[in-house]
């Protein structure tokens, strides 16, 4: 086939057409939402407000709390996913014994859907019938007010979160440095180098770009977290562990407040766009470095 | 070749008269007929649809499929295809203060369903103010919802608690007449080394925690004097939510979530129910259930051992009108309707309407409801006046004591003159939610309880605006039985 071939436009175009009506379409009517004042219920009739959904959400307090919950969720559950994540990587890569079992065991609350892991936290973290706080009063300490107080509970949707997402972490992580080349380590230990040095000075370095993926593919996925806070604590209490699709959901669907929600939806786009490129930015010298 | 023709006709007239039998079985005959209809997730209210479905699907020969949905999904499921006018559902379940949302989707009760026996059966409270909208029959009862107060029997008649009692308050042990009576109860059984604690009550965001704090709150804001102006003032539409009788109401809401089990700050009222159930609170307020399922020696380790009474009152009463404290000569009960009891509907959308509107006929007819209403986790309370008169009904839960009070305390309160109705209104999801919110922040102690209110009434004001507040303020007069303002 040549490449000016007009026949290229039948396989072509349809595939176009497709994205535009499923993804293009719906991303434009909900920026044109955005605009307006629009509710289903009490069924007013749309108002166009231009800007007016956005400075509000601006000056809205629960916006702003919002966008602090969900990044100090994102931020502090990658730390700690990475962390354990490359450590875990790290020992299995040294071929431990049982590291095969290890290994699909690690991996089975990845498989896991995050609304069965999230009911089964509130079953452990649960006050009166919960085994952590059991557990407590076994040793005659204090009940916890897990899911009730809010610094608690957001502890408890971060250890879920690491819980559940360390395994990708760390299939990733293994999966790097299973490429690495073994005659630089050889190398290192001809020259005496500790575990320590040839950590920081080989593998750290070498897994620098997997690692950049890595922790951005799960900093996207974190800021995007629903339904383990919906199950575990339904963004309580008073607003303390509310997200902000969680916001969007109580907005949309509870109060379906549809320009509100759209332009919140923009808003969460371009809070996600500004944290995306300012990473890759902090990261550039340092990966152009390994070029 | 006569003799085939004689065969032939004798299977075909055989055919015919058992086909004949069948169809006589079914009346009206709904064969090959199923409905839909949504519901919150069994066992409550979805065991009680499942229940009238086997019924009609036995006098009908027509199926009836229950959806069910988590009660924090429900509104969104039923707005959203309403809104959409499909035909997902032909019924669907939903609470008293969704209807103004969803009245202009819904099909008006067939005339000949609203006079009868069994119409004249329902409550009052129910045929002529719930189930009622700008003068019109949308939907139909199939539970009855008010809170009603609870109590263990074996704690109030030990003489030796009784003693101690009269000797620390100063008064005798009885089910509590005001609150101040209920929580001083609740911390004269505050004994957390015994494994037992004063109260339990909902207070968790999303766990039906708002009904308990209004509750609490109608004691002091429900006025007589001054009818339909517990939630707004209906001159004004004004939020009356952060008045004085409010803030009393909700200091002692908050004041009984300490005198709850450890953690009561995340009990919902499935919780509420285990605790009084498992023997672990002296009192409690909430639904009929949590007296049923109390009675249930299956799940229950107080059965044989539960009182019921109206909730508490008070004898100053905020009005709204003068702003000042209307003093009453005695103590008048606050019972309050909390949710009002669960309503069926047809929306117009619905390609079987005929069957549905038969179907809800079966499902809310004294027979079938009264026998979901003493069934433990059916969910459906008593909401005719079958139901509580009917005492051979209820012996085989209750002890004939255990059954007077129950049905006595139903009763007395969805008949008391002073009956506080919830609150219905467009964009009620929308003024409930602040109220969680800032509930929540209150009894977490991050803010005082007239800050809460204040933020409330100000975003209530805020959303009777944004909604339109003559159209606000038509539609709660209408939902509070009051007549439209000219």
């Amino acid at each position: 086939m040549m490449r000016n071939d007009p026949i290229k436009h039948v396989f072509i175009w349809p595939a176009v057409l497709v994205v535009l009506a499923i993804s293009i379409f719906p991303l434009i009517y909900s920026l044109t939402t955005s605009f307006l004042s629009y509710r289903l219920i009490p069924p007013i009739p749309p108002r166009v407000v231009w800007l007016g959904n956005y400075a509000t959400l601006l000056q809205e307090p629960r916006f702003w709390s919002a966008l602090f919950t969900t990044t100090l969720i994102a931020f502090i559950a990658v730390a700690l996913q990475y962390a354990i994540g490359f450590g875990v990587a790290l020992a299995l890569n040294a071929r431990v014994p049982g590291e095969r079992l290890f290994r699909v065991a690690l991996l089975l609350p990845m498989l896991l859907a995050p609304v069965a892991v999230a009911l089964v936290a509130r079953m452990m973290f649960n006050p009166t019938m919960g085994p952590l706080n059991q557990f407590l009063s076994k040793f005659g300490l204090v009940n916890l007010p897990f899911l009730t107080n809010g610094h608690w509970a957001l502890a408890c949707i971060i250890a879920v979160e690491v819980w559940q997402w360390t395994p990708f972490v760390i299939l990733m992580m293994l999966a790097g440095l299973q490429t690495l080349p073994e005659d630089v380590y050889e190398a290192a230990e001809l020259e005496n180098a500790s575990a320590w040095q040839q950590f920081w000075g080989i593998t750290f370095p070498m897994m620098l770009p997997i690692s950049a993926a890595v922790v951005f593919i799960r900093l996207i996925e974190s800021y995007k977290i629903m339904d383990t806070v919906f199950v575990m604590t339904g963004g309580g209490p008073g607003v303390d562990t509310e997200t902000l699709t969680l916001f969007a959901y109580q907005e949309g669907f509870k109060k379906f407040n549809l320009g509100y929600t759209s332009a919140l939806s923009f808003l969460f786009l371009i809070a996600i766009t500004i944290i995306g490129v300012t990473y890759l930015a902090l990261l550039r010298p340092h990966l152009e470095k390994r070029r | 070749m006569l003799r085939r023709t004689f065969l032939m006709l004798t299977t075909s007239l055989a055919i015919a008269g058992v086909a004949s039998q069948a169809n006589a079985a079914c009346s009206p005959d709904y064969t090959g007929v199923t409905l839909t209809v949504a519901s919150q997730t069994g066992p409550y209210i979805a065991s009680a649809l499942k229940l009238g479905a086997d019924e009609w699907a036995k006098k009908t020969c027509g199926k009836v499929n229950v959806v069910e949905f988590p009660w924090s999904e429900l509104y969104p499921k039923i707005a959203t295809s309403l809104t959409a006018s499909d035909a997902t559902f032909d019924l669907v379940s939903f609470a008293p203060a969704w209807l103004p949302d969803f009245v202009p989707y819904l099909s008006e009760m067939p005339k000949e369903m609203q006079s009868g026996k069994d119409w004249d059966d329902i409550e009052p409270a129910y045929r002529e103010r719930l189930m009622v909208w700008e003068g019109k029959i949308y939907s139909q009862s199939m539970d009855g919802d008010v809170h009603t107060y609870t109590y263990r029997t074996d704690l109030f008649s030990d003489p030796k608690e009784k003693d101690a009692f009269k000797a620390k308050y100063g008064y005798d042990l009885a089910p509590p007449k005001t609150w101040k009576q209920y929580l001083d109860i609740a911390e004269f059984f505050q004994r957390p080394d015994k494994g037992l604690w004063g109260t339990a009550e909902a207070f968790r965001r999303g766990g039906q925690q708002f009904w308990f704090f209004f509750s609490h709150a109608a004691a002091y804001a429900n006025n007589p004097n001054y009818p339909g102006a517990m939630f707004f003032d209906p001159e004004t539409m004004d939020a009356q939510i952060n008045n004085p009788g409010w803030v009393k109401g909700l200091e002692e809401y908050i004041r009984a979530s300490k005198l709850g089990p450890p953690n009561a700050l995340n009990f919902s009222f499935g919780e509420v129910n285990a605790a009084v159930a498992g023997g672990q609170v002296a009192e409690s307020i909430g639904w009929g259930d949590t007296g049923v399922i109390a009675a249930d020696p299956k799940q229950s380790k107080i059965s044989g051992k539960v009182g019921s009474a109206m909730l508490p009152g008070s004898d100053e009463i905020w009005n709204a009108k003068t702003k000042k404290w209307d003093k009453f000569p005695s103590v008048l009960p606050g019972p309050f309707m909390a949710f009002g009891g669960w309503q069926i509907a047809v929306p117009k959308a619905g390609k079987n309407q005929k069957a549905a509107w038969d179907f809800v006929k079966t499902l809310t007819s004294p027979e079938v409801s009264g026998q979901a209403a003493i069934t433990g986790g059916s969910g459906v309370n008593p909401y005719r006046k079958s139901h509580t008169a009917n005492l051979q009904l209820w012996s085989k839960i209750f002890s004939p004591e255990e059954a007077k009070e129950y049905l006595g305390a139903q009763s007395d309160s969805i008949n008391a003159k002073n009956v506080a109705l919830d609150m219905r209104l467009p964009g009620y999801f929308s003024y409930t939610e602040v109220v969680e919110i800032e509930l929540g922040k209150a009894l977490a102690g991050q803010t005082t309880p007239q800050a809460a209110l204040d933020a409330m009434a100000k975003e209530w004001n805020r959303l009777t605006d944004e909604f339109g507040r003559a159209k606000q303020l038509a539609a709660y007069r209408a939902a509070m039985g009051l007549p439209p303002k000219n």
